[in-house]
Order: structure tokens, then sequence, then C-alpha cells
């Protein structure tokens, strides 16, 4: 039972930080740097950081790409305790897991700094796998941060609008929108039919019996998803859809914009050079 | 007598061949009238409306609208589907389906886009209806994220967009509350009185007869069962209650349990 009771508070809790983490849009409309930036630069200049942090070979140098990502995050007013939480805890974490075996003698030999027994096998960490790890590392760091801030400052929509840089076509952006909203419903309907549920049941059901439960949501949400669809569809014909969705796109950028377009670019072409250089 | 717009003559459908939603109706709805379709849950409300719309087609029986037979082939031809969706709006009796931009400012705007209306024209068009609907300040707001009511109101926004002749409304105020409730109804009946034909299903009582000049009753057997005007349909207690559209309401009177039909055309 209290077993039970853990996995339903990890699920629901699981849930609402999926939202949040996903839907939230109080970041984005507060007024701050990145936040005035035009979308489609923005994330020209994300994407090109990113870059210049998967090529240069030097800690130092993708340290300083972090520190820029956090000021930017400073200089857009974001709660820069919630912003390092969701980048430093979570998904940096399991590529510390990736990149841990990397910093033995087994994965990676050379000189040894540190050596140790487990269970009677010798492990030693080398210097060459130190360095490696702690790159790869940062990279994953400074990478996810960048990622993070774009969509924290930037509204779902227009992010997804914002692909189009890329020439996505437009059918695929929007069925792109659609599934993020959609994903978003079905969380609530979950939420809601289990509320439902323990309104019932009390709150007392037992394993067997929520399995059951769950393995009949299951399936009643791909019902739903499928009478959803057609609706959807119908919706959208109903309103005059013949085959291909026109939408407008707006999207106004200043000088501004291309200023920190161009220093992305010129980070990027001294990450590419130092690494010329090194070499 | 004024021009038919639709017409059903003994229609049958039934969903996947195997349950019954509409059993043998005939219905006619003139231009510019004001008309509901009213019955219990389940009589085929939405089924009705849903084929009236042009997205479901008669098993057996005929439709016919704007002088045309409607069948799925004529539905495709893309010049007289473009009129049709041009000319009839229907709003959803889910708001969540009819809802599926990203915000209600592109929801408002879907419509006439898709129909090719210019975008100065369509910009000019959202601030008025906004307006109209008090809805200004959530055209930035994801629609998934609005409640039920201010869904609904948007849904009728997205259907005015289009400036369509003819409303198909499926149960426009279930779940409002009595303001909401009393502007959408102001607002049909403006578009009434400027010759818009206004079709609304509904089970609220309340409504009926402000909203129709004549009401169809759907009965359990999946067929109407009676057209009249809603006055005389609202005092017939017996037909009501025999269709499950009033319900007995106990309450106490000097300290004794009472049970009374209870009409929903009043508050007390
Ligand atoms: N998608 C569907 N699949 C199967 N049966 C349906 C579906 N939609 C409605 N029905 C059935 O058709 C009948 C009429 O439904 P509907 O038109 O939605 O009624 P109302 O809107 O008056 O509540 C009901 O008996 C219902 O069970
Ligand atoms: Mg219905």
């Amino acid at each position: 039972m209290k077993n039970n009771r853990f996995v339903e508070r990890s699920i629901t809790g699981a849930l609402s930080f999926f939202k949040d983490a996903i839907f939230a849009d109080e970041e984005a409309l507060k007024k701050g740097f990145l936040q005035a930036r035009d979308a489609r630069l923005k994330m020209l200049m994300v994407f090109v950081l990113i870059l210049a942090a998967l090529f240069s070979k030097s800690i130092v140098f993708i340290a300083g790409i972090y520190a820029f990502c956090v000021i930017l995050a400073l200089a857009s007013s974001i709660n820069i305790i919630f912003f390092l939480k969701r980048t430093w805890f979570f998904i940096p974490l399991f590529s510390l897991c990736i990149a841990l075996p990397a910093l033995f003698d087994i994965f990676s030999p050379g000189e040894k700094f540190l050596s140790f027994k487990v269970f009677f096998v010798p492990l030693s960490i080398t210097k060459q796998g130190l360095s490696s790890a702690g790159i790869f590392f940062a990279r994953v760091l400074t990478s996810v941060s960048l990622c993070v801030l774009l969509s924290v400052t930037t509204r779902h929509y227009v992010l997804l609008k914002a692909l189009r840089v890329f020439r996505a076509p437009q059918v695929f952006v929007m069925t792109l929108g659609m599934c993020c909203r959609y994903v978003y419903l079905f969380i609530e309907i979950i939420q809601n039919t289990y509320m439902a549920i323990k309104s019932r049941a009390g709150g007392v059901f037992g394993i067997k019996n929520s399995q059951g439960v769950v393995a009949w949501n299951i399936a009643a949400l791909w019902q739903r998803s499928y009478v959803m669809h057609n609706r959807v569809y119908e919706a959208m014909l109903s309103r005059g859809y013949s085959g291909e969705p026109k939408v407008i796109e707006e999207f106004d950028f200043t000088y501004k914009d291309w200023f920190w377009l161009g220093t992305a670019i010129l980070i990027l072409g001294l990450s590419l050079w130092q690494n010329h250089y090194l070499n | 007598m004024a021009k038919p717009l639709f017409e059903l003559k003994d229609v049958y459908f039934s969903y996947m061949g195997k349950f019954p939603a509409l059993c043998g109706v005939n219905l006619t709805i003139e231009e510019g009238a004001k008309v509901c379709v009213i019955g219990a849950n389940g009589t085929g409300k939405s089924t009705i409306l849903n084929m009236l719309d042009g997205l479901i087609f008669a098993g057996s029986g005929s439709m016919k609208a704007f002088d045309r037979n409607i069948t799925s082939g004529v539905m495709s031809e893309p010049g007289f589907s473009r009129v049709f969706r041009k000319s009839v709006g229907f709003v959803f009796q889910n708001p969540d389906a009819q809802l599926f931009c990203p915000s209600v400012k592109e929801d408002i705007m879907f419509g006439p886009l898709q129909l090719g209306v210019q975008l100065d024209k369509i910009k000019k068009g959202v601030d008025i209806i906004a307006n109209r609907l008090k809805i200004n300040n959530l055209l930035n707001r994801q629609p998934h994220q609005l409640s039920i009511g201010e869904k609904k109101k948007v849904s009728i926004a997205c259907v005015m967009a289009v400036e369509p002749d003819v409303f198909l409304l499926d149960e426009p105020t279930a779940g409002l509350d009595p303001a909401t409730t009393r502007d959408i109804i102001d607002i049909l009946l403006e578009e009434n009185m400027a010759g818009k034909t206004i079709v609304t299903a509904t089970h609220d009582m309340h409504i009926v007869g402000e909203i129709s000049d004549i009401a169809h009753v759907l009965g359990r057997n999946k067929k109407i069962i009676r057209s009249a005007v809603p006055d005389e349909i609202l005092l017939d207690c017996e037909f009501l209650k025999d269709n499950n559209l009033v319900h007995v309401h106990r309450h106490m009177h000097d300290g004794r349990i009472h049970a009374h039909p209870h009409l929903h055309t009043e508050h007390h």
C-alpha cells in the first residue's frame, strides 16, 4: 500500500512537472532581453552558439559560452534558480552517467591520475579520461542550457512558427503544434480521470485494482484520441480547410537582432579558429 | 413563404452501421429562420447538425441544401464546398475539437484565411468580433488553457469571423454562467435580425423561447416527434416530462417534502 502511494505521488508529480516545464509561459511573457528578440534570429543565434560549443575542444572556451548563456538568462529577467534547477539537476545528470565510464582506464587508457579498487578490480582515472569527460559534460550542459533558454523565453507557438526558417513544411509545423496541444490536453485528461477515479474510490484501491484502472485508462485514451482526431479534422473542414493550411507569418526583426546573431557567429568563428590553432 | 435552405427527407443515419442515430427525420429550415432542435441526451441533435454542416451524409433518405442534393461527392467539388463552407458556420459541442490553433487570435483568423479573405480585412474583423464577445483580453492566450465558457465564446468568435449566412450551434450555452449566456443569446438575436439563419441544438429550456420561432423535438425513437412554436411546447408539461426535458423537483414546503415538475423556463 505504501509502495502504491509512492508510485502514485511520483506519477502525478512527474505529470505536473512535465506540464509546468513544457507548457508554462510566464517567463516568455516577461519583458527581458531575449523575449524582445525576433524568434527566428534568436533560434539561429542559439543554434550557432550550440555549434560553437560542440566544435570547441577547450573547456575554458565552452565555460565562456556557458557564462554568456547565464548572463543572457539574467538579462532576460529569468528566475535564475528556476533556470539552473531545470538545467543542472535533470538532463546533465544523465550525461554524467554516460560520460562516467570514459573516466576510467578501461575506456580511456593513458596517464594515471587516481587509482583505487572496487571489488578487487583495480581501476584508475586517467587524465585523458577526465578531460574528455569534462568537455563532454560541459558541451551537454551548455547546449541544454541554451535550448532551455530559447524555450523559456519564447512562446511555444512562436517557436514552432520559427521552425519555418529551417524550411520545415507548413503542414509539418502545424501538425507539430497540434501534437503539443493534444499532449497537454491528454495530460489534463489523465489528471482529471485520475482525480475522478480517486474521488469515486475514495483513494483506496489495491495494487491489483489500480493496475486494471491504468490499463483501462490507456485503452480509453487511445479511443478518445481517435475520436478527437476525427472531430478536429471535421472542425477544420467546417471552417473551410481544403488540404494545405494557410497561416500568416509575422516576424519583426530590428538591427539589434542582427547584431546579436553576428555576435554568435563571431563566437562560432572564434571556436573554429581556436580549434585550428590548437591542433 | 421564405425559401427553404435545408430539407431533410426521411433521413436515416447510423454510426459505423450499427449505432442508429437518426431514424426517419423530416426537417425543413427556411432562410432567415430561428430554429431549435431540442431533445434529451443521445436523441441525435449533434448528428443532425453534423449532417446540416455537410460533415456526415444521410445513410438513406436525402438532404438538400442550397438547392443541391448533398452527398460526399458534391461536398468534394472545390467550388461548391467553398461556397458552402463560407455560408454555413458550425459551433461544435466540444470546443476542444473546434480550437486547434496555437493562439486564440490565430484560431479566429483560421476560417477567413482558408477562405482567402484579405489579411487587413481579417485583422479588422478580429478586433470587431473580440469587442462584441468581450474576449479582447484572451487574444494572445492559448485556447486549450481557457475555461469552458471562454472556450465556447472563442468558438463562436471563430465562426462569426467567417461571416456565414447560417449559424449551426450545438449546445452553445451548456455550462455557461447566466450573464455569458445572455451575451451569447443577444449576439445570436442580432445576427438573426441581420437576416442570418440560426439553428440551435439544446436541452436548455431557458433559452428555447428566445432563440427560436419554431422548435423541433427529437424523441427517444430518434425522429422528430413534434414541431411547434416554443411556447406551446414549453407549456405542455406532460409532453416535456415524457421526453426527459423537465425533471421532477423536490423541496421542502412547511416542513414536508413536496414534489412537482420543474419547468426549465424560469428561475425560482
Ligand atoms: N461517434 C459515435 N459513434 C457511435 N455512436 C455515436 C457516436 N456519436 C453519437 N453516437 C450515438 O448516436 C446517438 C445520437 O447521438 P448525438 O447526436 O450525439 O445525440 P445528442 O447530441 O442529442 O446528445 C446516440 O445514441 C449516440 O450513442
Ligand atoms: Mg450533442
